[in-house]
């Protein structure tokens, strides 16, 4: 194990936890402000990567134009789904639950039937590898984990500074008393929802070139993202950068000592671990 | 009515409306394969080689009878369950006696079965002699097995590209397993020209990060990387990431279907130098041409890598139950195993395995290997051992 | 009408294979795999915890029944209950880790356990590794396997009601009565408060319900002759949830009758994955939307709406 491999996993290990954040954002927006899991999450995402591949590929709209496009569907998608199905079962975790997971099966196999088997991908528009002191960064998971730099940023932001933020924290705190002090918590449900389907979304959109693409890949997102929100803690921002980047170091350098199946043992059993240790996760609230 | 009365009631009425499917005059051939998930293309190509060899074998008589092909499709994904519960399903309700059951994996599950009813098992997949052997007469194996490729082709290719040190990346599969003994065995014997095995990695065959693990096998500096039968998605990601880390030297593959297209489309630059034994790049016979005309003007994309080989045995097992006069599978296979075929769209066909397998189960082809150079398959004049 | 219910099903049960063809009774061998675990996952489901990984345990009992009778040569017969006591203890172990979590905690940390269990047979050859063990034997009856359709049903059908019948007794009773009152986290404290045992309570209940499926699990793998890591996966966990959920958690009967039904009517949409898949989250979706009470409630709803129409009519 020479120091140079260690490097080049560390680099890895940082670049991929980004990629997780990500993918993960979404996920734990939706859960810090409603209590919901959201597993259609996985296929929001998947959604995501594959419009990607339709607009810019496929029908070769300007890359620009194909982003809008995307985050106008995720919107509408997000707003439908709350309005329509999880407003009315509000309180009953477990039926939101089964719900969620049936709608992901609903757009997993109307996927596959769209796209059809073969799997697709989306050329790099940034091909380039940076070599810094003999470590090699691939320019476009650079660009990716930039974005979840960005994304994370603007989410902060929105949270912590706006006025919808601060009406989003309300809800998450205690409902009722936010609803009588005049917060229209209906209004702000949805805005939560159809923001965790957009980050859901570009999430999907900004990995889709690193990987390829086919309507199965939902699945491992929202494993993934169940991961990390459990590790950092349900429902906070910055215990999902944690957890990220730490799975992400933990995985690469991992595989690189043990292996990779021994690596994917140790994901779960960190997860368990936290779950029996400290449930919350390590930066969630009790 | 009370709930337990209506759970019995529903209960029966679901379980005996397991309706039986038509009779006599069509010869069905099922295709238990995956037809949904990532593997979906290996399955729907079969369905497309039968379907292309059923216009072209129109009506059929075996023994004073007329006969039309059927076919009958079952979706395993690739799953042993899913497959087991297929196979019940085909020759107890479906009165189905041939069928193509893709995939090595998912044979352990159905070879009791098979044995046990005589299914004539037109086996898709690379596993050797554990699979086509002495215990299981009725099945054939349609397609190159990884200890043909293995010992008879992969020198060759060392040969030619001067490749010395070699490692592995294949699926962590029993096929993989297997598949890399054998390599390790090949580099063995390959000892006096140099040929030495590096290092292998087994990697889960839905994983799309390989760089921690083409980090392992990267510091030990081999010339080529051999990918074994991993789907093509797999093996544009490895290319694409080991170019990302600096990798220059060859990868090379086995798998059926390959598309340079998909590798270009995400390897970019870097899928050149991949090597593909059974890909053609340039049609060996006017038959392959047509029939992947064919499958264009109909299915309004490019043909998919199972679809030759499913139309080659589909055709063949058809005259063979016309020789033999009968369906029965025994009679059948007897007479497939002693008989040739002009009608493969990658030349003339034989059969062959006696020795190394103890039964002549293993299709005999021509066989090519390409090179991707450019972004486009070229071929690489290379030629395949006969399997005894 | 209702006494006789139960033996009327049974009934049926017994006559069926001398009816059907040997496919429609593997469709019925493969409904009862499906009822077991649906009905063990629904003694968990309704003391309010989610189990996101049942399928773990049915991987364990086929697991541990498989490992000693091909890799230790141990009877088949005394495979089953071996299936069930792994699986249980199994459980034991889990839930003393994590019974205490509530709601989603828990159903993530099932879900690890399940994940783990597999990877863990998927990491070694002894077990089988990726490729899983063939060859699986079946039990003997006096000297011949049960290797037909029609012989391997009554195994089957045994170990379906023993375990269904075990899990009856486990709601109908004072038990299964008190499991109830620990739904929720604060029904729990009042629970604990007039000196009921939460924790052993809910853990005796968890460690039935997986030991039941573990011996299920078992057959299953008998069934089959082979076993896997691909066969029993979280989409399995999650189908279970679908069946139980459609056919109506208010009653014991509710998961049977949803398993029932989607099983048998998943048999016959053989021809592509996809569309299976589609219409079982079709249904659920329309039964969570409109019929929450799941299908066995659909007779009291119809009954409900004749009443009131009868009661109130249409004022022209």
């Amino acid at each position: 194990m020479t120091l140079a491999l260690l490097g080049q996993g560390l680099a890895i290990g940082l670049v991929n936890g980004a990629l997780y954040i990500l993918t993960a954002l979404g996920l734990t927006l939706i859960y810090g402000i409603l209590h919901i899991v959201n597993f259609a999450h996985g296929e929001i995402y998947m959604l995501g990567a594959m419009l990607i591949y339709v607009l810019f590929v496929a029908l070769q709209w300007p890359l620009p134009l194909a982003f809008a496009a995307i985050i106008l569907l995720a919107v509408a998608a997000g707003l439908a789904v709350e309005r329509g199905i999880f407003r009315g079962l509000r309180g009953q975790w477990m039926q939101l639950l089964v719900a969620s997971v049936g709608i992901s099966l609903i757009i997993q196999s109307l996927s596959w039937i769209a796209f059809g088997a073969q799997e697709k991908n989306v050329p790099s528009v940034l091909p380039g590898v940076l070599i810094i002191g003999g470590v090699r960064m691939p320019l476009e998971r650079l660009a990716a984990a930039g974005v979840a730099l960005v994304l994370v940023t603007g989410l902060y932001w929105l949270v912590y500074r706006t006025r919808i933020g601060l009406a989003m924290r309300a809800i998450e705190e205690d409902e009722e008393t936010a609803r009588m002090l005049g917060v229209n918590s209906d209004r702000v449900a949805a805005i939560a929802v159809a923001l965790g389907f957009v980050l859901a979304a570009l999430g999907g959109a900004f990995v889709a070139p690193i990987y390829s693409l086919n309507p199965g890949m939902g699945l491992e997102a929202i494993l993934m993202s169940f991961i990390i929100i459990i590790i950092g803690g349900l429902g906070s921002i910055t215990g999902t950068v944690l957890a990220g980047l730490l799975i992400g170091m933990l995985q690469s350098i991992g595989a690189l000592i043990l292996g990779a199946e021994a690596a994917h043992v140790l994901v779960f059993a960190a997860m368990i671990a936290v779950l029996v240790l400290r449930p919350q996760g390590l930066l969630g609230r009790a | 009515m009370s709930r337990p009365l209506l759970a019995a009631l529903t209960f029966a009425a679901a379980a005996l409306t397991a309706l039986p499917s038509s009779a006599q005059e069509s010869f069905k051939i099922g295709n238990l394969s995956p037809l949904s998930g990532p593997a979906a293309a290996f399955g729907i190509g079969i369905n497309r080689g039968i379907e292309l060899a059923t216009e072209d074998v129109g009506t059929f008589t075996v023994a004073g009878k007329q006969y039309k092909l059927e076919l009958v499709p079952y979706d395993t994904s690739l799953d042993p369950g899913k497959t087991v519960a297929a196979l019940n399903r085909a020759i107890l309700n479906d009165n189905v006696k041939y069928g193509f059951i893709l995939g090595s994996g998912v044979h352990g599950a159905v070879l009791p079965i098979i044995r046990q009813h005589g299914f004539f098992d037109i086996f898709m997949g690379a596993m050797g002699k554990e699979i086509t052997n002495p215990e299981n007469p009725t099945v054939f194996r349609f397609m190159a097995s990884s200890d043909q490729l293995y010992y008879t082709f992969t020198p060759e290719i060392y040969k030619k590209l001067n490749i010395k040190r070699v490692g592995f990346m294949g699926p962590n599969n029993d096929l993989g397993r297997a598949d890399v003994r054998m390599l390790k065995d090949v580099a063995g014997r390959l000892k006096g020209q140099g040929v030495e095995f590096v290092g292998e990695e087994l990697v889960e065959i839905n994983a799309k990060d390989f760089q921690a693990a083409l980090l392992r096998l990267l510091a030990k500096n081999p010339d080529a990387i051999d990918t074994n039968a991993s789907p093509t998605g797999t093996v544009g990601l490895i290319a694409k990431q080991a170019r990302e880390l600096g990798y220059k030297g060859y990868f090379i593959s086995s798998t059926a279907v390959l598309e340079a297209k998909a590798l270009v489309g995400i390897a970019g630059r870097g899928a050149d130098n991949i090597v593909a034994y059974r890909i053609w790049s340039t049609s060996p016979t006017k038959l392959y041409q047509e029939i992947a005309d064919r499958h264009e003007k109909k299915y309004k994309e490019p043909t998919l890598g199972t679809v030759w080989e499913a139309y080659a045995a589909t055709r063949w097992v058809v005259e063979a139950v016309q020789k033999a006069g009968s369906f029965d599978t025994k009679k059948v296979a007897e007479q497939l195993a002693g008989s040739s075929f002009q009608f493969h769209p990658y030349g003339p066909a034989t059969w062959g395995g006696e020795k190394s397998h103890g039964i002549r189960r293993q299709i005999q082809t021509p066989l090519p290997a390409s090179i991707i150079k450019d972004g486009k398959w070229e071929p690489l004049e290379v030629r395949m051992g006969v399997l005894e | 009408m209702k006494r006789f219910s139960v033996p009327l099903l049974l009934a049926v049960l017994v006559v069926l294979p001398f009816l059907a063809k040997p496919y429609a009774l593997h469709v019925a061998i493969v409904v009862l795999f499906s009822v077991t675990y649906t009905a063990a996952l629904y003694a968990v489901l309704r003391m309010g915890y989610l189990s996101l990984g049942h399928a773990g345990f049915i991987a364990l009992g086929a697991y541990a029944c498989v490992i000693l009778s091909v890799r230790l040569g141990v009877s088949p017969w005394l495979g089953i209950p071996a299936g069930g006591l792994v699986a249980g203890l199994a459980a034991w172990g889990l839930g003393a880790l994590t019974l205490r979590l509530r709601g989603i905690y828990f159903s993530l940390a099932v879900f690890a356990f399940g994940e783990i269990v597999t990877a863990f047979f998927r990491a070694f050859d002894w077990f089988g590794g990726p490729a899983g063990i063939p060859g699986v034997p079946r039990p003997s009856f006096f000297g011949t396997p049960l290797a037909s359709h029609f012989a391997f049903y009554w195994l089957v059908l045994a170990v379906a009601v023993l375990g269904i019948g075990l899990l009856y007794r486990l709601q109908f009773t004072r038990f299964g009565a008190t499991l109830l009152t620990l739904k929720s986290a604060d029904s729990e404290k009042l629970a604990e408060s007039v000196g009921i045992p939460a924790a052993r309570y809910k853990t005796a209940a968890f460690v039935v319900s997986c030991a039941v499926t573990g011996c299920m699990g078992a057959v299953h793998a008998q069934y089959l002759l082979f076993v896997s890591p691909q066969v029993f996966t979280f989409l399995t966990s999650t189908d279970l949830l679908i069946y139980a959920m459609v056919g109506g958690l208010a009653s014991f009967w509710g998961p049977i009758l949803g398993a029932g039904v989607l099983t048998a009517l998943g048999e016959q949409l053989f021809s592509v994955g996809y569309w299976k898949t589609l219409v079982y989250a079709a249904i659920l979706m329309i039964v969570i939307l409109v019929l929450p009470g799941g299908l066995i409630d659909l007779p009291r709803r119809l009954r409900a709406r004749a009443r009131a129409a009868i009661a109130a009519p249409e004022v022209r």
